[in-house]
């Protein structure tokens, strides 16, 4: 096997991101996701309007509990599974395939894609809603915020590089995506404390933890645990995408 | 299309030093099988192919995908090898920058114009200049003036032409084509054979599945007909049509006295039966050669003069079709 210059891989990414993001920003889902991107903001409209002062409140029940619990994963297993998903259904994905490039190049240029509108999405959100809400409270505040924004950059890449290799190995990625963040980290987290290892979540709410103190029921990893952890989760899922990109094969219509 | 472009002159961003000539065959198959669980797609398939245009036939499901998605790469042969230039194309990247493969489904990105679809094929083969690749390309499918719209808005023909652009951009020495005619009309198709033909003319090797069998016939004379999964016939359709010989030949005669010739040549053995009808004699003998000197030989002696010896049944038609029932 003749080995593809490392230098024309690198250079076709950004040219595989480019399509890539308007691919994923062409696609309707991407209208409901940006309202449901609105509700912190409108959340932190309502917290000002009624006069509230508690940063801790609106970075646990908003911040926490809404983006960063269903904001984050909803908009990263969208777009992490259909960053690929898509071209494998119609079979858009022979033209990238079919180049002299590696495959690492293509799974990272879909990671770089994919994370790229989760994390613009997901950081405007949280961005917005905390200039409104927490900005005003002082340096609580504005902490809370750079929390949270460095939160949602990891967990975006974090999120989108799981769904994007769940999307190369199974046609129900989509499903298992939510059923892996409503009930894995939703529900058997809260009961068995083990699970928070291997939690995308409690990876992202460590990063918050950096900057901004949650509550210990919230997040249960400190930074120095959760970023390793992140970066393992990451590096797996690329290989593995990898590889499985290597093993692809066409299914032909039976002739 | 500009029928006087050259389709396979190197393009402005032509390949790089990775092209160059190859002595071995540009496809080499040799006891090649694929199997799906039970099923078997394609079984025992050898046959090597060098410059020009080869028509892949078959019915539905004799294998013909199957076997292009072998030779592009997508898929690994259960037994056999499968070269193309030279090399396994499986897990191996680097070959596709001496392969353009337009695949039978129509699907291309609907959000790129006709021009930012092949561009983006130019950028990702590492042309350097692909916007002037990119140019050329749409000029030889005959595409300039869509080239800036939507191929979302494009017809099926008009995606078909996008897709050969995007295959052929880089100046591959290798085309694989599934199905390149779907959707396309009578002039693009035309256009499109003789898109191949030049390609063909230039060096390339071009391999084109098809199930109509015009189309084959008129881009070339070379076919590999699959039956069944597996390889029926390979070679020049005329020359397997002779040697069909437990098929009679068919041969339509205008002479100056056709019942006369009819009545010579119902006496030899070689003739199996002959019709006399308005339009001339239609005689069916088994062998061809044999049957030309004869007839030469009788319509002398009996003193009629020929006018038109016409072999009626070498169509592709008659060799796909007598292969596929037989």
């Amino acid at each position: 096997m003749n080995a593809v210059p490392v230098s024309r891989s690198i250079k076709a990414i950004p040219e595989i991101v480019r399509v890539t993001l308007r691919q994923l920003l062409g696609r309707r889902r991407t209208i409901l996701l940006l309202l449901l991107s609105v509700i912190p903001i409108l959340m932190a409209a309502v917290f000002v309007a009624a006069g509230e002062s508690d940063v801790d409140g609106f970075a646990s029940s908003v911040l926490d509990v809404f983006s960063v619990t269903m904001l984050l994963p909803i908009v990263a297993v969208l777009f992490g599974t259909a960053a690929f998903g898509a071209e494998i259904e119609d079979g858009t994905v022979v033209y990238l395939l079919a180049k002299p490039i590696s495959r690492w190049a293509v799974i990272v240029a879909k990671l770089l894609g994919a994370a790229t509108v989760t994390a613009l999405l997901t950081i405007a959100s949280v961005s917005v809603a905390g200039l409104i809400a927490l900005a005003p409270q002082g340096e609580h505040g504005r902490a809370a915020i750079l929390g949270f924004v460095a939160a949602m950059a990891v967990g975006s890449v974090c999120y989108v590089s799981f769904f994007m290799a769940l999307s190369l190995f199974t046609r129900r990625a989509l499903m298992i995506g939510i059923f892996y963040f409503l009930i894995w980290e939703g529900l058997l987290s809260s009961l068995l404390a083990g699970i928070a290892n291997f939690s995308i979540r409690q990876y992202t709410l460590g990063v918050v933890g950096a900057f901004f103190q949650l509550s210990d029921q919230e997040a249960r990893l400190t930074p120095a645990t959760a970023l390793p952890l992140a970066a393992i989760l990451v590096v797996v899922a690329l290989a593995l995408a990898t590889r499985r990109l290597m093993r692809f094969e066409m299914s032909g219509s039976g002739d | 299309m500009n029928p006087q472009s050259a389709p396979a002159a190197a393009p402005p961003a032509g390949p790089g030093p990775e092209s160059g000539s190859f002595a071995a065959p540009a496809i080499e198959l040799v006891n090649v099988a694929r199997w799906y669980g039970n099923v078997v797609a394609v079984n025992d398939v050898s046959f090597s192919l060098g410059p020009g245009v080869t028509g892949l036939l078959g019915p539905n499901g004799a294998g013909k995908t199957t076997l292009l998605h072998m030779l592009a790469g997508f898929l690994a042969p259960s037994a056999g090898t499968v070269r193309v230039l030279g090399r396994s194309p499986h897990q191996d990247p680097s070959v596709y920058r001496q392969i353009g493969l337009v695949p039978e489904r129509e699907a291309v990105y609907p959000f790129l114009t006709g021009f930012e679809y092949v561009r983006f094929n130019a950028r990702l083969q590492g042309l350097h200049d692909p916007d002037a690749a990119a140019r050329q390309a749409i000029r030889m499918v005959g595409l300039e003036d869509a080239a800036d719209r939507a191929v979302g808005t494009y017809s099926k023909g008009m995606r078909q032409r996008a897709k050969v652009a995007g295959a052929l951009v880089h100046d591959p020495q290798v085309f694989l084509l599934d199905e390149p005619f779907n959707g396309m009309d009578p002039r693009q198709r035309l256009a499109m054979m003789d898109l191949l033909g030049q390609l063909a003319e230039a060096g390339r090797t071009i391999l084109f599945s098809s199930h109509i069998l015009e189309e084959v016939e008129r881009v070339g004379s070379q076919i590999l007909v699959l039956v069944a999964g597996r390889l029926a016939a390979s070679g020049d359709f005329r020359a397997i049509r002779a040697l069909m010989t437990d098929r009679p030949h068919t041969i339509t005669i205008h002479s100056s006295d056709d019942r006369r010739l009819a009545a010579t040549l119902i006496a030899d053995p070689a003739v199996f039966a002959v019709e006399l009808a308005e339009g001339g004699l239609a005689v069916q003998t088994a062998h061809l050669s044999a049957f030309r000197r004869l007839i030469a030989e009788r319509s002398r002696s009996v003193g009629v003069s020929l006018l038109e010896v016409v072999p009626a049944d070498e169509s592709l038609e008659s060799v796909f079709d007598y292969l596929v029932r037989r």
